[in-house]
């Protein structure tokens, strides 16, 4: 019977009622997802490594799903960032799987810089270079090889070096990070190496620009401090954050003070002013190992004035104040605060010895450690230790070797008292022909971007007939490259990585490959393994490795023979080693080497928790066995460099000014979420790089809002940051904690078009006479719209 | 109607202010375990941009008295949500959980929701997700990606109660509180997020809710979240 039009009616009237009064949320109709077809659940690890995306060097676990890497966290057993994770290090997976990565070794085709490239096998692209190798070697000019080295450190950083002192070339040249604390270090306690701060147990933190919780050496560190202390019952330490701009550590802090550029040195000696005055030093401390605190009558009979009658009759607070910015009573208060929550730590950031006065502000900061006791104690400064991995074996040169080794390093020596700046002095000797450098390899390393002389590193490079890259991606100086032998991404391949100094404790980190590294590069320990053992020799035998990995795992025995430490364990195993430690007590956890490295690489790595505060040669290994407060090294390179034998009277003789055409001071800064140039920046970060919720892909310039409307401009505008070296588009930024008569450009940001936007290209040049480090804060912009 | 079944889990969240140094890692952890894609910059200028979980920043003063206060901003998973009462098809609904979710199939774009929630943290899918051919590869099997026009919002990590209570019913034992553990948990440096069922007075979440610094987004609204912030000390 076919159905009526009423009935029809009816029944869907009826049907529609039902609908409508039924619980709609159970009721709606969404079709089942499909899967693809042949679609099977996929196998899941979870795998332990390092993350190598910056200097921190933090334990990371990786999920693999069907060999593709899908997040990655943190390794909760690593000592120093336990489980936490930082945003870089989260974003890792989209630098693993980034679009721009270099798919094979590349030759240059047609002239240099013209992006045509020919893509060849690993094999051809060794053996290009390899014979490149061979020619200056049978010419007689090894030395005309050098490598530009990065960011680079451990079992990698060893064998560059041993491959060039084999291979026989003096110029391994380091571009890297460097806050020139180790030249402070090595003036005052002859240990050469920068400090490692015991944040942890520390009861109070005065951090003097150092950006402890966005892109200090290890951030992480600094976060466990904050939030997990177990050392002291979860009691956190009290931070104080000196900076010259309202930074995101300087938010978190208990305290900012706010502070004029480049007088971070005489704010410290205004607080050993008070600490002093008020006899709140550790007068025990300061008899019993320091020197050069009291006056003292030389050997010609001249009378030599210490550092208390140097700071009381010159660093009175009314004059620190006048020159800092810093009220009086801010100081006092700071200074007693600092003296009487002890253990109390000065850390000595970036942007105080980043100064034309830089070292004695930097030995200035430190001197406040010194006062107080604060160095090879609890919660003080603390020298930390290399892993005791075992040496690589003993180089051998051939006479080839040695006539190379013995012509020295381009760019001369260095400054007075410092080595750093070489990367750049290294450029100039080649451009003023001082020396020749055939080939050049770029590990790690993008000077046309990251250097603060662009130019000369692009004239230095013309004048360089072969330029080989390691790099994973087309960076700037990468597309000047004749041949691109691009390395593995750090989730692809075996590299130890020690966290840095700063983190005092001994960890011998490992990296292994989380996903199949494929075909497309080449690990470059690996290569440089492959044209060791090519060219044959004393090159061969002083790398006598068939592998990186087997190398890391040799090295690896060192860590298995040494009868103290452990593998990375949870809080109550480190805690349970070092107690037996500092009872002299020490058990095997493995009778046999094979399941150590097994279990190393399960954990992530090796520490020793155990920290011996009373071995003397960990707080200094000067001549007279004592902390210098005034070391005569420094004041014989005061002399030397025409700053008169006065070592800190030095600190406010600076004086940059503003003139009408450059009214404003740049301040630059690095970002935690950004790269340094060398690595392509991931896009998670990119579209959200800051905390202004409105900056997105665009390098930004910070203005204080008075100046901005002074200027005419407003937030968001596109303007050029001016200054007399170069001009940096920038969209303006209206940020109240800017002091009005700065701007903070940030460092690291790129253009969408993927040009990098570096705030150190506008800066004037000027320089540490003593150290080498340029000058980040003296120079001055103007704003003009774009 | 049916009486919906008696609540037996609410899972919320606490956030320690005190401990939150506004790094970012729960955004982009977040953003890594969701398969949250970016829009171009263009796009990103007109707000487009999507954070299930976002830190807002507020500054306060001048140099140098200037403070700056942030907070991570999660969907406040509200027991009474607006966004749900709006919904024309019911796309978006609060499940027997307590959890606000979105059904992507059946939402129609209309975007009543992402004008309804007072917190925006509802997106809108103007365009469909792109990802280079390399990148599809870090995509997490276990969270679909959403087409254009289709609102989308945190979830809770919803499919990870789904993994750890099949993993907790294979191994023959009930569900542990930190089985679940939502993504911007598990990458936070500081353990300043705090995540479990607010009905289980064993889970720290139950406990810290009650703390005197204890307080929530616009309570006022009557919107019951079940984000809680505890406010920084001093």
């Amino acid at each position: 019977m076919s159905p009526s039009r009423r009935s029809f009616l009816w029944t869907m009237g009826a049907a529609a009622t039902a609908y409508g009064i039924q619980d709609t949320t159970r009721v709606f109709w969404s079709p089942e997802p499909a899967s693809q077809a042949g679609w099977t659940p996929g196998i899941e690890k979870h795998l332990t490594s390092t993350c190598l995306v910056c200097p921190a060097r933090c334990g990371i676990r990786g999920r693999v799903v069907d060999g593709s890497l899908i997040r990655l966290t943190g390794n909760s057993l690593h000592p120093m960032n336990r489980g936490g994770i930082c945003p870089r290090g989260v974003a890792g997976v989209q630098m693993l799987y980034h679009p721009e990565r270099i798919a094979a070794p590349l030759v240059r085709v047609g002239p240099r810089g013209g992006a045509r490239w020919r893509a060849v096998s690993r094999e051809d692209a060794l053996v290009l270079l390899l014979e490149r190798l061979r020619e200056l070697r049978s010419a007689g000019h090894p030395e005309t090889l050098a490598l530009l080295a990065g960011f680079c450190s451990g079992t990698m950083e060893d064998v560059w070096r041993q491959f060039l002192t084999a291979y026989g070339s003096p110029n391994y040249v380091a571009d890297d990070y460097q806050d020139g604390t180790e030249s402070v270090m090595r003036l005052m306690h002859g240990i050469d190496r920068r400090p490692g701060y015991d944040l942890e147990r520390a009861a109070f933190v005065l951090s003097f620009g150092a950006p402890l919780f966005e892109s200090w050496w290890s951030p992480l560190q600094a976060f466990v401090a904050y939030a997990d202390p177990d050392e002291r019952n979860g009691q956190r330490p009290r931070f104080v954050q000196v900076d010259t701009r309202f930074s995101r550590t300087a938010a978190q802090a208990q305290e900012w003070v706010g502070i004029r550029p480049d007088t971070h040195g005489v704010l410290a000696l205004g607080i050993a002013y008070v600490i002093i005055r008020d006899q709140l030093y550790d007068t025990r401390f300061v008899a019993d190992h320091v020197s050069g605190f009291e006056d003292s009558i030389d050997a010609e009979g001249h009378l030599r004035e210490g550092y208390r009658s140097m700071v009381l009759r010159s660093y009175r607070t009314e004059e620190v104040s006048a020159a800092t910015g810093v009220p009086v009573e801010r100081i006092t208060s700071l200074a007693r605060a600092f003296a009487e929550n002890q253990p109390a730590i000065a850390v000595c950031g970036m942007d105080v010895t980043h100064a034309q006065r830089g070292l004695m502000a930097g030995m200035a900061v430190h001197s406040l450690n010194v006062l107080m006791g604060s160095v090879n104690r609890p919660g003080g400064v603390l020298f930390g230790q290399d892993p005791p991995v075992a040496p690589l074996v003993t180089p051998v040169m051939d006479d080839t070797a040695t006539i190379g080794l013995a012509r020295g390093p381009a760019g001369g020596a260095g400054p007075q008292l410092g080595a750093h700046g070489a990367a750049n002095r290294f450029a100039g000797a080649v451009v003023d022909g001082e020396v020749t450098v055939d080939t050049i390899l770029l590990y790690y390393s993008n000077p046309l971007a990251s250097s603060i002389h662009p130019q000369t590193w692009r004239a230095a490079l013309a004048r360089v007939p072969f330029i080989v890259s390691f790099s994973p991606f087309l960076d700037e100086t990468t597309s000047q490259a004749d041949l691109v032998l691009p390395d593995l991404l750090p989730y692809e391949r075996w590299q130890d990585a020690s966290p840095p100094a700063s983190y005092p404790y001994p960890v011998w980190g490992l990296a292994r490959p989380l996903v199949d590294p494929g075909t497309s590069g080449m690990h470059s320990g690996d290569a440089v393994l492959a044209l060791a053992r090519q060219l044959g020799g004393s090159v061969a035998e002083s790398l006598p490795y068939d592998s990186f990995e087997t190398l890391l795992k040799q090295r690896a025995r060192g860590l298995f023979a040494v009868r103290r430490g452990m593998l990375l364990g949870n809080a109550f195993e480190r805690r349970n080693q070092r107690r037996m430690e500092e009872r002299g007590w020490w058990l095997a956890e493995h009778a046999e080497f094979e399941p150590f490295w097994q279990d190393l690489v399960e954990r992530g790595g090796w520490t020793d928790p155990f920290f011996d505060h009373t071995d003397p040669a960990r707080l200094a290994q000067t001549a007279s066995g004592r902390v210098e407060l005034m070391p005569d090294a420094f004041a014989r390179g005061a002399v030397a460099a025409g700053l008169g034998p006065a070592s800190y009277l030095a600190l406010d003789t600076v004086k940059s000014a503003a003139s009408t055409d450059f009214p404003l001071r740049l301040i630059p800064y690095r970002l935690s979420t950004l790269a340094s140039g060398t690595l392509a920046l991931e896009r998670w970060m990119s579209e959200a790089p800051s905390l202004f919720p409105n900056v997105h892909w665009n390098p930004w310039v910070e203005v204080h809002p008075e100046t901005a409307r002074a200027l005419g401009f407003h937030d968001s505008d596109y303007v050029w940051v001016v200054s007399s070296r170069g001009r940096i588009r920038a969209q303006l930024k209206v940020f109240p904690g800017t002091a009005p008569d700065n701007v903070c450009l940030p460092y690291g940001l790129r253009h969408p078009d993927g040009a990098l936007a570096n705030p150190l290209q506008l800066l004037d040049g000027d320089h540490d006479v003593l150290s080498g480090l340029a000058s980040w804060s003296s120079t001055f912009v103007r704003l003009e719209r774009a | 109607m049916r009486e919906r079944a008696r609540i037996v889990t609410r899972w919320g969240m606490v956030i320690d202010l005190d401990r939150c140094t506004g790094c970012v890692a729960c955004e982009v952890a977040c953003k890594s375990e969701n398969n949250i894609a970016t829009v171009p910059p263009d796009q990103a200028a007109m707000g487009r941009a999507k954070s299930w979980m976002k830190v807002v920043a507020e500054v306060e003063g001048e140099f140098p008295d200037t403070s700056l206060h942030f907070y991570p901003r999660p969907c406040m998973q509200c027991d009474n949500p607006p966004c749900v009462k709006v919904c024309p098809v019911a796309a978006t609904y609060i499940n027997d959980e307590g959890t606000v979710a979105q059904i992507y199939a059946r939402c129609i774009g209309c975007r009543y929701c992402a004008n309804a929630c007072p917190y925006t943290v509802k997106y809108f899918n103007w365009y469909g997700p792109e990802w280079a051919d390399s990148e599809r590869q870090h995509l997490n099997p276990d969270v679909s990606v959403r087409p254009k026009g289709v609102i989308e919002k945190c979830t809770f990590c919803h499919h990870r109660l789904q993994q750890a209570r099949e993993d907790a019913r294979a191994e023959g034992r009930v569900l542990r509180e930190e089985d679940y553990q939502p993504a911007c948990q598990e990458a936070c440096p500081t353990a300043a997020i705090v995540f479990g069922d607010l009905e289980n007075s064993t889970h720290r979440v139950r406990q810290l809710k009650d703390d005197p610094r204890s307080m929530r987004l616009m309570e006022d609204l009557g919107t019951a979240p079940k984000v809680y912030y505890l406010r920084p000390r001093e």
